[in-house]
């Protein structure tokens, strides 16, 4: 059973970005490879989103979205309020172009799915990186 | 340490009729799965994803599979 107080807050951040990442680190610095690269994902179509890195309340966060999502795993990237999905599911959807239509940007041109050493650094996201528990 | 036949055949068997491949990516825990199911069908990917992570989530609670990423293909494809 989550923590209610904490699975709240997880459901207002969901409802309150219209793009929110649930990552392992922060934008600037990822502390996973799969973090790593849906970041530079969304820097090479020049999103802006949310970030919420989850390894303060690593636990707690796999519970509350495991209630909220059925989804356990970081990184998540919720878009209008649905999970998209991890780093698997945003690779396949940049690559195809489906994931720059969902979020109304452009396709970027010769856009790849990045390897993690070609992180864009800086950010184009909305806020800066929220801690939650 | 996972093993590979072990992960392969839980989702084999939670998939009947699906062809199921899976490698290793890294260090023995970061696995990819390769699916083509016919269970898919009509599905979102996050949904053909979570029919594939289910029969394996025990092994990714108990740390067993650091890391499961999904390559899922419609059945025949």
């Amino acid at each position: 059973m989550s923590d209610p107080e904490l699975k709240a807050k997880v459901e207002e951040i969901i409802r309150d970005n219209e793009v929110l990442l649930f990552m392992k680190g922060v934008p600037e610095g990822p502390r996973c490879g799969f973090s790593m690269r849906v970041v530079g994902m969304l820097e090479q179509l020049g999103a802006e989103y949310g970030a919420v890195d989850v390894l303060p309340a690593l636990e707690p966060l796999r519970e509350a979205t495991g209630e909220i999502s059925d989804w356990r795993t970081f990184p998540q990237l919720y878009v209008k309020g649905e999970l998209v999905g991890g780093c698997d599911i945003v690779e396949e959807m940049f690559a195809s172009g489906e994931l720059a239509a969902l979020l109304g940007l452009e396709q970027p041109e010769g856009a790849e799915a990045p390897e993690p050493e070609r992180l864009v650094p800086g950010g184009s996201q909305q806020s800066p990186p929220m801690q939650l528990g | 340490m996972a093993d590979l036949e072990q992960v392969k055949r839980l989702i084999a068997e939670a998939l009947p009729g699906s062809e199921v491949e899976v490698v290793d990516e890294g260090g023995g825990d970061h696995l990819r799965a390769i699916v083509a199911a016919p269970q898919f069908e009509g599905l979102s990917r996050i949904d053909q994803h979570r029919l594939v992570k289910a029969p394996v989530q025990h092994l990714m609670d108990d740390g067993t599979i650091h890391a499961l990423s999904v390559t899922a293909r419609p059945a025949g494809a």
